[in-house]
């Protein structure tokens, strides 16, 4: 859940039409029109990436006069396909996921399940990946991954792609630097244990 | 009683509140003292800053570092970037590592004729910081205007690694060359556990959001610096790295400059400095058994310094950081996803917060960073309605207002703090050099317990913690 309260407003005097506010912006709520940037209210998230990434200082963040709230309450959609889902996703529905918004995965799940097939559609919906805009991309994509979905990247550098997990690290390549400290195997078993343990937590 | 130490000045920055708000130091406070750390620990190293040489101290140890380094890579017309971390800056006040900055660019001119250098300095999650610093230092003039903070939503390259594509930011690899300054201060222990220490970087602040969310959500709490070794470690960065410096660290101020064209081979250096350097003081602040903490310095929250040791590893200071056998620190984002809606951990064995830390008075610390889970944990008291007016507004701390009270002043906040928490036992977090800024009752305690702690560092502890860390403890008698 995110209570959006700013609001992204450019000085068109300053702006030069770059397009990196765009280019940076999670839920696409920026477009370049004319050489001047516009700012989508509705789908601005406050997150301040166009802020703070704007060669110009074009752009500031002021408060919204009435906050949006968004959610997607994952009591709305079937339990069993938000478990399969982070299952898949190699999950705990009630883990965290976006650590500024405290969003956690069953969330996204039911996000994707009612229909957010790209991380931006996540992020207007839920409002992850508009705190820090760094931490949470990569489980966004798990869950959408686990849901078959393969989205289509925007045009921008928004996001690349999923990058690999844990489970995936070669063994020839935990074995080669298993006396440097690292802690692979020990550490599968633990997110293992967390991914896990729905039913317990739910019958405690 | 000695006085208290002169606490690190605020700094004027966006991600904090102007500095005419810090109307009182926690270090002015009636009853407070400090603790130098040589008088903790006599085997505290002796340092070259901050020293009577100033900074021309650093500045020759650094020239003299680089001699022993190999640039006949880098030829006349070459670009280089010189990658750089915010990191650096909050250290001792950010000239030693400027400093280190610009005597780098200096000698690769003198040594290999080219003049195309450029400054790239990454950021955590304030995305101007560096900026801000680059001005600040004069870093901007010294690179002839080829300074320039780059952050992790920036364009995007991929590297290919033995574990699968990751990706770096762009900038810092659009030169020919490659240098990676940094320093060996260990701060957040919790997140990389001193392995790999000094390749942080190329899986965090040189990297993209991707890479950084791997660290942070795909690999887990003991393999998740694994993912800047693995770019590190890449044919694409091999093919651009020339060479690395670093200021060697201690909590008391910079020991010496290192450099090298071998990588890993500071990295072990270091990974032994860092244990021996940080491990007593960060295991005699687990012999606190109540305190209240002061929030005292020009950095988020998690960030703030006393006696070189991060808050964030206060947090944590009821279990052994450097311990590898111990999966989850009481605070690091692993164990912050892993609370549920309940408030309590998903599995067991989750170690608290920190019980000693009875209250948290926020003086004065910075927004941009997610720091609801320390407010969500710890009764924590805000001086001033700017600063929780600062946080509200900052989208990474939507939350950590709804877990604090406000006070007017600071007087108050202390009067309340001493009031609820029942202890006279205070650490303040204000970055001071040298020693650490604290109650009379708390000196006394650290007094008493310095000696067994240092014992038990060297004769269990570090062993251990080297040989987690494929280390010879007797490599290093």
């Amino acid at each position: 859940m995110r209570v959006v309260t700013m609001l992204a407003k450019v000085d068109e005097e300053k702006c030069i039409g770059c397009k990196i506010c765009q280019k940076v912006c999670p839920p696409l709520a920026i477009e370049v029109v004319n050489k001047v940037s516009r700012v989508d209210a509705e789908k601005c998230r406050g997150c301040g990436n166009c802020n703070q990434r704007c060669p110009e200082n074009a752009v500031t963040m002021v408060k919204r006069e009435t906050p949006i709230r968004v959610y997607v309450d994952p009591a709305t959609v079937s339990r069993e396909k938000i478990e399969e889902l982070c299952e898949k996703a190699r999950m705990n529905p009630e883990q965290i996921v976006c650590y500024c918004t405290a969003t956690r995965a069953e969330e996204v799940a039911a996000a994707i399940i009612k229909g957010a097939d790209t991380p931006e559609k996540i992020s207007l919906e839920t409002g992850v990946r508009t705190g820090c805009k760094v931490e949470c991309i990569q489980p966004v994509l798990r869950l959408l991954e686990a849901a078959g979905i393969e989205p289509e990247r925007p045009e921008g550098y928004q996001w690349y792609g999923r990058t690999p997990t844990i489970w995936e690290i070669p063994e020839e390549v935990k074995q080669k630097y298993s006396q440097r400290g690292f802690y692979f195997d020990e550490d599968i078993k633990l997110l293992n244990e967390v991914a896990k343990l729905k039913a317990e937590k739910e019958a405690r | 009683m000695r006085k208290p130490i002169t606490p690190m000045k605020p700094r004027v920055s966006q991600y904090g509140v102007d500095p005419k708000y810090v109307k009182k130091r926690m270090a002015e406070y009636p009853g407070m003292t400090s603790v130098m750390l040589k008088d903790l620990f006599p085997d505290t190293p002796d340092v070259i800053y901050p020293s009577e040489k100033g900074i021309s101290a650093v500045r020759e140890a650094a020239r003299k570092a680089l001699e022993k380094v190999d640039m006949s890579m880098i030829k006349p017309g070459d670009s280089v970037n010189v990658c750089a971390s915010h990191h650096g800056f909050t250290l001792l006040g950010g000239e030693p590592y400027a400093e280190l900055l610009k005597v780098v660019r200096d000698v690769i001119t003198e040594r290999t004729g080219t003049e195309n250098i450029r400054l790239r300095a990454g950021v955590g999650l304030r995305f101007r910081e560096t900026e801000e610093y680059i001005k600040a230092f004069g870093l901007d003039k010294h690179y002839k205007g080829k300074a320039k903070g780059v952050a992790p939503v920036d364009e995007g390259i991929p590297i290919e690694t033995e574990i699968g594509t990751l990706y770096g930011i762009k900038a810092i690899y659009d030169a020919d060359w490659i240098v990676h300054v940094h320093n060996s201060d260990v701060r957040e222990v919790h997140f990389h556990r001193q392995v790999d220490r000094a390749v942080k970087p190329f899986g965090m602040s040189y990297a993209r959001i991707e890479t950084r969310s791997t660290y942070h959500q795909n690999l887990g709490p003991r393999g998740a610096n694994f993912t800047a070794r693995a770019i590190f470690a890449s044919d694409f960065v091999q093919s651009k790295f020339a060479f690395t410096a670093f200021l060697e660290m201690s909590p008391v101020g910079v020991v010496s400059v290192d450099a090298d064209n071998d990588l890993y081979a500071l990295n072990d250096r270091l990974t032994v400095s860092g244990c021996k350097y940080y491990g007593k003081i960060m295991t005699l602040f687990g012999e606190i058994d109540e305190c209240i903490v002061g929030l005292d310095f020009p950095c988020p929250v998690p960030y703030v310094f006393a006696a070189g040791v991060i808050y964030a590893n206060f947090a944590g200071a009821n279990v052994d950081l450097f311990d590898l056998d111990r999966p989850l620190p009481p605070y690091t984002w692993y164990t912050e996803a892993f609370y549920g809606k309940d408030g309590r951990p998903l599995i067991d064995n989750v170690p608290p917060v920190n019980p000693a830390i009875k209250m948290v008075v926020h003086n004065y610390a910075w927004g941009g960073y997610p720091s609801a889970f320390f407010s969500e944990h710890v009764p924590t008291i805000v001086v001033g309605r700017e600063q929780a007016d600062l946080l509200n507004r900052d989208p990474q701390n939507l939350d950590y207002m709804k877990h604090a009270v406000i006070a007017d002043d600071l007087d108050t906040a202390m009067k309340y703090a001493y009031k609820v928490s029942g202890t006279d036992k205070v650490i303040i977090f204000d970055g001071a050099v040298g020693g650490v800024n604290v109650s009379e009752s708390l000196a006394k305690l650290l007094q008493e317990k310095a000696p067994q702690v240092s014992e038990k560092v060297d004769k269990e502890l570090l062993p251990k913690w080297l040989r987690q860390r494929g280390i010879d403890p007797e490599t290093i008698k």
